[in-house]
């Protein structure tokens, strides 16, 4: 083995600090967030860059959360639409990307290229007839729109990783199963599922936090507040507790932590989807 | 070939599996239409209106357009939208270092790449008031000017458009380093390690290693990423501009995507006038997205 010089040990060393150095950067402002969500307001004044008192942490801001500002009931709304979006473009684009990776059939191409084409259209260009039309049929202020605006914006996305990931699956696994008695569905479900497993997941994860973070969809459609999503009631947040920054911090805390423990546990097969350039 | 033609030329277990292949694709094509496709009709008919949505609805042919124009709202919107475009090159430039830094794998680099992506994770919205706070008046910013005896440039940042822009700049840079990184280096990682091996063994220097081949591998991947960050600026901006400024201090932080939510949405409900903006906006994007596909086109055919 041949040894390394001093010099490209020492540039080693200076790529490994630069990176460290970004890296705190990227983690302060949060960390900065969390820090100052566990002190008092006296505290908090006195200097935001300090660590809290740790005998005295005050995780009664996030009870005080939970308990004027009912956070929880926000949290489970933004959950009940991320769950839905993420629901139907799983079973939307599946069918469509099988349709589109395995089956021959007229149109296929044109049909395939105006699915993304509609990926270039802003959210603000179609939401004021999307909105007329949705509180014609009753779909304003209900999770429902939402969900369905969501389908919209997400599905060219969805089925342009699905569709590259299908292709990938051999035709006479497909076959196979149809020989062994499996219909339509229980191709999909034996075969293509499990099979197109990488990208599915990815898009479960990939549009779960997408829709969690969202404002301008769930902002314009929801209008009470036993129906907002978090993102949605955060301009209350911020309106009710002016004046409180460490209150306002752990508001922000808890409406960031769900997509957050979604990365943390999930971040492998976030980061490789990503390094695939699929999606943004 | 006519569409009949197309379905005469099938075979009857052919046409079985054409019909299987429309059920499956229907779904989601009447989501796209409803929700997307014939809103994008409705939007240019009505730009061309007074609509109100309630009780307006006549023809007023080009006056939208004409008061878009011509009182200096457009001029005003674009030069702010322009002005965040700044953060491309930044976003871009730098993205592209850190993915040539981590490409050279020291030790915990994918624990980093991990790290630089997390900004992107946490809502904008969230990160706009986060940063509302840090650049405030009171806020940990003024706090270390003030301690280090700068009272004067200890100014509420967001309030003043001299220093507004520039700190939206800076935040949107911030958050997209790591997607721009992320992107990069995925480009970087499919390039043929045996063609680096070998300029490594030939004795080729870290320089020389990224400016004669990584650079030229990845044009367009690069190409990519500057459109998909300017489109993205022109109209991903919101839930940022919502909790940090509202557009604020009157227009002047306002951008044309933000202008079609205040028109139609927020301050009264001029939705005709809203949908010119749209229109604009929308033949904005596909100007840009054009101009992508000449360029990566003619990067394909130069570098390959």
């Amino acid at each position: 083995m041949q040894e390394k010089s001093l010099g490209y040990r020492i540039g080693r060393v200076l790529i490994f600090l630069v990176l460290f150095i970004l890296a705190v950067s990227f983690v302060y402002p949060i960390l900065f967030m969390f820090i100052n969500s566990l002190k008092t307001l006296k505290e908090y004044y006195y200097s935001p860059f300090t660590l809290p008192d740790l005998s005295n942490l005050q995780w009664s801001n996030f009870g005080n959360m939970i308990s004027q500002f009912k956070i929880l009931g926000l949290l489970k709304n933004s959950f009940i639409v991320s769950f839905f979006t993420v629901v139907g473009l799983i079973g939307l684009g599946t069918l469509a990307s099988y349709a589109f990776a395995k089956i021959k059939f007229p149109g296929s191409r044109g049909l395939y290229l105006a699915f993304l084409v509609t990926l270039f259209v802003p959210a603000q260009v179609t939401m004021i007839p999307m909105y007329i039309n949705f509180a014609k049929i009753g779909l304003v202020n209900n999770w429902l729109g939402v969900v369905i605006a969501n389908w919209a914006m997400f599905l060219p996305e969805t089925i342009m990783l699905m569709t590259a990931n299908f292709k990938g699956i051999p035709d006479e696994i497909i076959e196979a199963a149809t020989i062994d008695g499996c219909g339509f569905f229980g191709r999909l479900w034996n075969v293509v599922i499990p099979m197109g497993w990488p990208a599915i997941s990815l898009t479960i994860i990939f549009f779960f936090i997408n829709s969690w973070n969202d404002l301008f969809t769930p902002m314009i459609m929801l209008k009470s507040m036993d129906k907002r999503t978090v993102m949605v009631a955060l301009n209350s947040l911020v309106g009710q507790f002016t004046g409180n920054p460490p209150y306002q911090f752990a508001g922000l805390v808890l409406a960031a932590l769900p997509a957050l423990l979604v990365y943390i546990f999930l971040q492998k097969s976030i980061v490789n989807g990503m390094s695939m350039g699929a999606i943004k | 070939m006519s569409k009949k033609g197309a379905f005469g030329a099938l075979s009857p277990q052919e046409l079985k599996k054409a019909k299987i292949a429309y059920l499956c694709v229907l779904p989601a094509l009447l989501v796209l239409v409803l929700v997307r496709a014939y809103p994008i009709i409705v939007v240019f008919l009505k730009s061309f209106t007074n609509w109100d949505g309630l009780f307006a609805n006549d023809f007023v042919g080009l006056d939208n357009y004409k008061l878009l124009f011509g009182s200096g709202m457009f001029w005003n919107l674009f030069r702010n939208n322009m002005y965040l475009l700044l953060s491309v090159p930044l976003q871009v430039i730098i993205g592209l270092i850190v993915a040539v830094l981590l490409y050279e794998h020291v030790p915990g680099w994918k624990a980093f790449r991990a790290i630089y992506y997390v900004p992107q994770i946490i809502s904008l919205v969230i990160l706009g008031y986060l940063f509302k706070t840090m650049f405030g008046l009171e806020g940990p910013l003024n706090q270390v000017l003030r301690s280090a005896g700068l009272e004067n440039l200890a100014v509420d940042w967001l309030l003043n458009r001299e220093t507004a822009l520039p700190v939206m700049v800076f935040c949107v840079t911030w958050y997209s380093i790591g997607w721009q990184t992320i992107v990069i280096l995925g480009g970087m990682s499919s390039i043929d390690t045996s063609v680096f091996e070998a300029a490594r063994l030939d004795g080729a220097n870290f320089w020389q290693r990224t400016f004669k081949i990584v650079l030229p591998m990845i044009v367009s991947i690069i190409t990519y990423c500057v459109v998909m960050a300017v489109i993205w600026t022109f109209t991903s901006l919101f839930p940022l501009i919502y909790s940090m400024t509202d557009g604020g201090p009157g227009f002047e932080t306002m951008t044309l995507d933000y202008f079609i939510y205040n028109k139609a949405f927020q301050r009264g409900n001029q939705l005709g006038y809203a949908c010119s903006a749209s229109v604009v906006l929308l033949i904005i994007v596909l100007i840009i997205t054009a101009i992508e596909m000449r360029i990566s086109d003619a990067a394909e055919e130069k570098w390959g």
